[in-house]
C-alpha cells in the first residue's frame, strides 16, 4: 500500500530546508523550508532581537528562569504551522535562537570567569587534535512513559505537587526554587504554545484539519489518548526540546514500538483506527527526522525484553519496519535489542533490509548491553529495561544523565612520545616529557614513554570535566528534561546538574585500532626488524613520508595489525583498552556520578584524523583514524570472523558506556536464505562473547567504484559511516576511497 | 608430510553448510574449458603477476625477491607446502563460527584428494577437534584415495559436469567413467553426498537431464546445487600467463531455474542455485 501521497511526501521534504537549495547536514539549523504563515508570528531575526533585550531585563534572574523567559518568548512568537499536507505540527524558530543569549553566554561567563586555565588547557588540547573536549548537553532521553501517561499539563501538575511537597516540609532554597520556577514557566509556555497550535488549526478546513485540531485540544488538556495524538507529542518535546531548549534528544520513545503499543493497541480494539491508518501516521511522523537530515541522525530503539522474559517484539515493531522500508529510509536510524528471545522472522526482516542497502540498523545486543550497565551499579531490572542513547550509548531508563564529556584520541599519544611531548601542530606541551627517540633503548621504553602520554591526556580531560562539571545545570538548565524525570523531582535538583540516580560522565577513546597498529609499526620496523632508527622514522614521518613511499607501502603491509585476530597486535589492543578504561571507570566524576569507558568515535575519527601528523603505521597525515571498534580502514585483512574476534577480546563490555563493531559484508556472502542464516551466526558470535553493539554494511567494492563512477545512478546510496548513515554522494572523495579500500578485503 | 596448497579462505559461505574455512590444494587431474581456478590445475607453485596492481615499486627486481615482498600485491605465489600442524591452528580458528553456524572445513581445490594421504591425515585430525568436514572433489580419483578420507569426512561436495562420456572428454579433457562410478561407490557407502553442477550454456545445458536421470537413482545425495557459470576468471589466466577457453556465454536465471525444475522434478532432491 501507499503510506503517504507523494505531494505530502514532497511537501514534508521541504518543511525543514528547500531540497532544491545546496543543503549540508552539518550545519541543518542554518535552514528553513517552506514560508509559513506570517501572521502567525515573527521571523527569527526578530526573535532574536527581542530575546537580546529580554535577557537584559533577566540578567540576574537564576539561569532556570531566565532560559524558560526565552523560550515562553519564542514559543509565543514563532510561526507555526498546521498544514493539509502533514499531520504533525510546524514550529518555524528551530534554529536554537536562545543559545547566544543563555547557553552561550553562561558557558563563556563560567569558563572566563571560574575556570580560565581550564579553558585555556581546553582550547590547546582541541587545537591539538590530542582530545575533543566540550561540555556536552547531546545525548539525553526524557521520560517517555510519565510524557505519555501525564501529558505536558499532567507534567507540569506533577511538579506543582513535588513544589509542595518540599515546601511542606522546609523552605525551598533559591536553587530549588528556580529549579521549580523553571519548570513551571517552560511547561506552562508549552501548553500556551498548543493551545496557539489548536487555535489556528480551528481556522484551517482542510481534509487533515479535523484530526489534527482534536488532537491538539488533548494534547492542552491532558495526556495522549490514541496513537496518533501520542505521536504527535513525541513529535512536540522532540521540535521543543532540539529547536527551542538546546537538548537533542536521543531516543524516541523507550523503545518506539514499546512506547506507543497501549495506544495501538487501544486504537485497534475501539476501531479509532485500522492498521494500515496508523501505518499512514507512522509514515508522517518517520519522515519529520528524514526531512530534518541532520547529519548524525535521529534514533529509536525496537524490541527488548519483558519482566518475563519474552520479547517485546510486537506487530508494531513489525509496522514500523515496514513503514520503513516501503519508504526507503535511513534517518531516523533503528537500534534492535537483541537477545535470543528476538523472534526469527523479525530478526530475518531486519537482516533482509540490511542486505538491500538499508543499513541504518544497529543491533545492540542485550546481554553485553547489560552487563555493561550493571557495572556501574544499575540493577537486573534497570538493565533490562535501559534506553539505548544516541549512536549506541547506554543509559538506565528516566534516571541516568550521561554526556560525552570528552575524546581522547590514542594515535596523538603516540606521537607526542615520538616528539618528547610537544604537539608537533600546535607546538604546545599538550603532553609530559618522555625524553627524545634516541633515548628509547628498547620498544619498552618507547611503549612506557606512549602510555605515560596516553595517560596524561586521560588525566587532563578528566581534570578539564571535573572542573566544569559542577556547572553543567547552570550552563543549560534542563528544565524541560528534568520535568519528566521523577528522581530530580523529588531531589528538587536539574537532572543535568546531579539529579537523577546516575550522574555519569563518558570518555571516549578515538582511534584505538591505528594506535594499535601504530605502535606494532614501530615495534617491527625500529626494534624487531631493525630497518632504520627511531630517530630516523621520525624524520620520515614529520615529513609525512614524503621521499619514502616504499617504507610507507611496507609499514601498511606489516603483519601485526589490529582487527586480523593477530596475537601480538591484539595482545597490544588488549593492553592498550585495559589501560583506558582502568583509569576511566568508576572515576568520581563532578556532579555526584562515574565516568564510562566508551568506544565510539561520532565524527571525531574524520576530525581527530584532520589533526593527527603521519604516524609509523603508513597513515598519511590528516587521513582518517580508526572508528570504533573497528580497524584501521582496509586493515581488517583476514575477513570478518578474525575481525569479530580480535574486537571481543578487547573485552566489550568494559566499556560501560558503549562499544561498537562496524562489519563489511559482500552482497554474495549474504544472499539466499542461507545468507540470513550466516549473518545471524555473525550476530549470535559476537553476542555470546560479551559483543555489545555492532552495524552491518552489505557492499561490494565493485558497487562502490560505479557509485563513485556514476553518482547520479546512486542517489540512495546510503552507508554507514558511524553511529549513523550518510549518503554516499555526500562522502568526499577521499572517505569514498576509504570505504572501497575496506570493501575490497571481504570477498 | 606436507600438502601443497593454494589458498585458504576463511568466512567461506559457499562450499558446504555454513560458515566455513576452505582449504584449496593445488593441482587437477581435468582441464574443465571453463575453469574459474586455472592458479589451482598444476601441481607446482606459481607466480601470477597482476599487471593492473603493480605500483612499480621494483622490490621485484631486488635480489632474494619473493612475491610477499611486491608492495602493490602484484606479483602473488600460488603454492605452497604446509604440514597439518601447521594448517590445523589456522582452520581451528573459526572454531566459534562453525558451530554457531554448523559450518566447518571444507577441503578442495584443484582436486584435494590427489593429496589424499595428506588430506586423510589432515580431516583425521580435524575430526579429533570435533569439526564438521567437507571434501569438494571432481570425482576424477581412485578408489583407494577415496577409501582413505570416508573414515573423516561428514560431507562429500561431489561435482558433475556432463553424463555423455564424449561430451564430457570435450569440456574436460578426460572420460567420466570413473568419475560416474566413484559417485555410485560413495553412494552404497551411505555418504552424504551434496552434488554441484556447474551450468555452462554452452557445453552442458543439454546434460542437465541425463545427470538429473543417473541421479535420481542414488539414495545418498542429499542436495544438488547448480553453479551458475561466470567469466571472472579471465584475469586470473592473463597473471599466470596462461590462454584461456572461457566460453563467453553466461546463463541466464530463466535458464538456471529451468534447469533447476528439472532436476528437482527428477530427483526429487532439493534444487538449489
Amino acid at each position: 500500500m501507499e503510506f503517504i501521497k507523494q505531494e505530502d511526501r514532497e511537501y514534508i521534504e521541504n518543511k525543514y530546508h528547500d531540497t532544491k537549495k545546496p543543503f549540508d547536514p552539518y550545519h541543518r539549523r542554518a535552514y528553513h523550508g517552506y514560508e509559513y504563515d506570517h501572521s502567525t508570528g515573527l521571523s527569527d531575526g526578530e526573535i532574536q532581537a527581542e530575546l537580546l533585550i529580554l535577557s537584559q531585563d533577566y540578567a540576574t534572574a537564576p539561569h532556570p528562569v531566565a532560559k524558560a523567559r526565552e523560550i515562553e518568548y519564542v514559543l509565543r512568537h514563532t510561526r507555526i504551522d498546521v498544514n493539509e499536507h502533514d499531520y504533525f505540527i510546524g514550529l518555524d524558530t528551530w534554529n536554537r535562537v536562545i543559545k547566544p543569549t543563555t547557553l552561550d553566554k553562561w558557558k563563556n561567563e563560567i569558563f572566563s570567569q571560574a575556570l580560565p586555565e581550564i579553558d585555556q588547557t581546553m582550547k590547546s588540547l582541541n587545537a591539538s587534535g590530542a582530545v575533543a573536549i566540550w561540555p556536552d548537553f547531546d545525548h539525553v532521553v526524557p521520560d517517555w512513559e510519565s510524557l505519555m501517561t501525564l501529558g505536558f499539563p499532567g507534567i507540569r501538575q506533577r511538579a506543582k505537587e513535588y513544589r509542595s511537597m518540599h515546601e511542606a516540609k522546609r523552605p525551598l532554597s533559591a536553587q530549588e526554587k528556580a529549579f521549580f520556577d523553571g519548570i513551571e514557566i517552560e511547561y506552562t509556555a508549552i501548553l500556551e504554545f498548543v493551545d496557539r497550535l489548536y487555535r489556528y488549526a480551528k481556522t484551517k478546513s482542510h481534509e487533515k484539519a479535523k484530526r489534527q485540531t482534536e488532537c491538539l485540544l488533548h494534547l492542552r488538556d491532558g495526556a495522549p489518548t490514541d496513537s496518533y495524538e501520542a505521536m504527535q507529542l513525541i513529535f512536540l518535546y522532540f521540535m521543543i526540546s532540539e529547536s527551542v531548549d538546546c537538548y537533542q534528544v536521543r531516543s524516541l520513545g523507550n523503545g518506539l514500538d514499546s512506547t506507543l503499543y497501549p495506544f495501538y493497541q487501544r486504537d485497534l480494539q475501539s476501531g479509532r483506527y485500522t492498521r494500515d491508518e496508523i501505518k499512514e501516521l507512522l509514515a508522517y511522523f518517520l519522515l519529520q527526522w528524514s526531512a530534518i537530515g541532520n547529519y548524525w541522525g535521529q534514533p529509536f530503539y525496537l524490541g527488548g525484553t519483558a519482566a518475563d522474559g519474552s520479547c517485546l517484539v510486537n506487530d508494531l515493531s513489525h509496522d514500523i519496519l515496514d513503514v520503513y522500508r516501503e519508504l526507503g529510509l535511513y534517518n531516523p536510524k533503528i537500534q534492535i535489542k537483541y537477545n535470543d528471545n528476538t523472534p526469527l522472522n523479525f530478526l530475518n526482516k531486519v537482516l533482509n533490509m540490511i542486505r538491500c542497502g538499508q543499513s541504518s540498523f544497529v543491533f545492540c545486543c542485550e546481554p553485553g548491553m547489560w552487563q555493561a550497565v550493571m557495572s556501574y551499579g544499575a540493577d537486573a531490572e534497570e538493565a533490562r529495561t535501559m534506553d539505548i542513547r544516541g549512536c549506541y550509548e547506554t543509559g538506565v531508563r528516566a534516571n541516568e544523565v550521561s554526556t560525552a564529556t570528552g575524546y581522547v584520541n590514542p594515535l596523538k599519544a603516540v606521537v607526542l612520545a615520538l616528539h618528547d611531548g610537544i604537539d608537533p601542530r600546535t607546538g604546545m606541551p599538550v603532553g609530559v616529557r618522555t625524553g627524545a627517540p634516541s633515548s628509547f633503548v628498547r620498544f619498552e621504553d618507547f611503549y612506557s614513554a606512549f602510555l605515560k602520554q596516553y595517560g596524561h591526556l586521560i588525566e587532563e580531560t578528566i581534570r578539564c570535566a571535573n572542573a566544569y562539571d559542577p556547572y553543567m545545570g547552570e550552563i543549560n538548565p534542563s528544565s524541560l528534561y528534568s520535568a519528566t524525570i521523577k528522581a530530580s523531582l523529588e531531589r528538587a535538583y536539574d537532572g543535568y546538574g546531579g539529579g537523577v540516580k546516575f550522574n555519569n560522565s563518558a570518555l571516549q577513546s578515538c582511534g584505538l585500532g591505528t594506535a594499535v597498529d601504530a605502535l606494532m609499526a614501530v615495534y617491527e620496523l625500529v626494534y624487531e626488524k631493525q630497518e632504520l632508527s627511531l630517530e630516523e622514522l621520525v624524520k620520515i614521518l614529520d615529513k609525512n613520508w614524503e621521499g619514502h613511499e616504499t617504507l610507507r607501502r611496507r609499514a601498511l603491509r606489516l603483519s601485526h595489525k589490529y582487527g586480523v585476530n593477530d596475537p601480538l597486535a591484539d595482545r597490544y589492543a588488549v593492553a592498550i583498552s585495559h589501560f583506558f578504561c582502568d583509569k576511566v571507570n568508576g572515576r568520581k566524576n563532578g556532579r555526584g556520578g562515574v565516568y564510562k569507558a566508551f568506544l565510539h568515535s561520532a565524527m571525531q575519527f574524520v576530525w581527530q584524523g584532520e589533526k593527527t601528523e603521519a604516524t609509523p603505521d603508513g597513515r598519511k597525515a590528516g587521513d582518517e583514524i580508526s572508528k570504533n571498534a573497528s580497524p584501521t580502514s582496509g586493515m581488517d585483512k583476514n575477513g570478518v570472523t578474525a575481525l569479530i574476534q580480535s574486537a571481543v577480546k578487547l573485552t566489550p563490555t568494559s566499556y560501560p558506556e558503549s562499544f561498537c563493531l562496524d562489519i563489511m559484508l559482500h552482497p554474495s556472502s549474504v544472499a539466499g536464505e542461507e545468507g540470513l542464516s550466516v549473518m545471524k551466526a555473525l550476530l549470535d558470535v559476537y553476542t555470546n562473547n560479551g559483543g555489545m553493539s555492532i552495524q552491518m554494511n552489505v557492499f561490494s567494492p565493485e558497487m562502490l567504484k560505479d557509485a563513485q563512477a556514476h553518482p547520479e545512478q546512486y542517489r540512495n546510496l546510503q552507508v554507514r559511516v558511524c553511529g549513523w548513515n550518510v549518503l554516499w554522494n555526500n562522502l568526499s572523495r577521499a572517505e569514498q576511497d576509504a570505504y572501497i579500500v575496506r570493501a575490497e578485503n571481504i570477498q | 608430510m606436507t600438502g601443497r596448497i593454494f589458498e585458504i579462505k576463511r568466512f567461506a559461505v559457499h562450499d558446504g553448510d555454513g560458515i566455513r574455512t576452505t582449504v584449496f590444494f593445488k593441482g587437477c587431474p581435468l582441464r574443465c574449458v571453463w575453469c574459474h581456478n586455472p592458479e589451482g590445475l598444476s601441481a607446482k607453485p606459481q607466480i601470477a603477476f597482476y599487471e593492473h596492481k603493480c605500483i612499480g615499486c621494483g622490490e621485484c627486481q631486488k635480489e632474494g625477491f619473493s612475491p610477499e615482498h611486491c608492495l602493490g600485491d602484484a606479483r602473488v605465489l600460488y603454492g605452497r607446502e604446509i604440514t597439518v600442524e601447521e594448517l590445523l591452528p589456522l582452520l581451528l580458528e573459526d572454531r566459534e563460527f562453525y558451530e554457531t553456524s554448523g559450518g566447518g572445513v571444507t577441503l578442495s581445490g584443484g582436486e584435494c584428494l590427489l593429496q589424499a594421504d595428506f588430506c586423510a591425515e589432515l580431516l583425521k585430525r580435524l575430526k579429533e577437534q570435533g569439526i564438521h568436514t567437507a571434501v569438494d572433489t571432481c570425482g576424477f580419483v581412485s578408489k583407494e584415495a577415496l577409501d582413505k578420507v570416508i573414515p573423516y569426512t561428514d560431507s562429500f561436495l561431489y561435482d558433475l559436469k556432463a553424463y555423455d562420456e564424449d561430451v564430457h572428454i570435450r569440456c574436460t579433457g578426460v572420460s567420466n567413467k570413473q568419475i560416474l562410478e566413484n559417485l555410485s561407490y560413495l553412494d552404497a557407502r551411505d555418504q552424504r553426498i551434496e552434488i554441484r553442477i556447474p551450468y555452462v550454456p554452452e557445453w552442458n545445458a543439454a546434460q542437465i537431464e541425463p545427470m538429473a536421470s543417473f541421479l535420481a537413482k542414488l539414495s545418498s545425495v542429499t542436495a544438488i546445487r547448480i553453479l551458475p557459470y561466470h567469466n571472472l576468471a579471465g584475469s586470473k589466466y592473463r597473471a599466470l600467463g596462461l590462454s584461456h577457453t572461457l566460453p563467453s556465454k553466461l546463463p541466464t536465471p530463466e535458464e538456471l531455474e529451468q534447469a533447476r525444475q528439472l532436476l528437482q522434478a527428477l530427483t526429487g532432491r532439493p534444487v538449489f542455485h
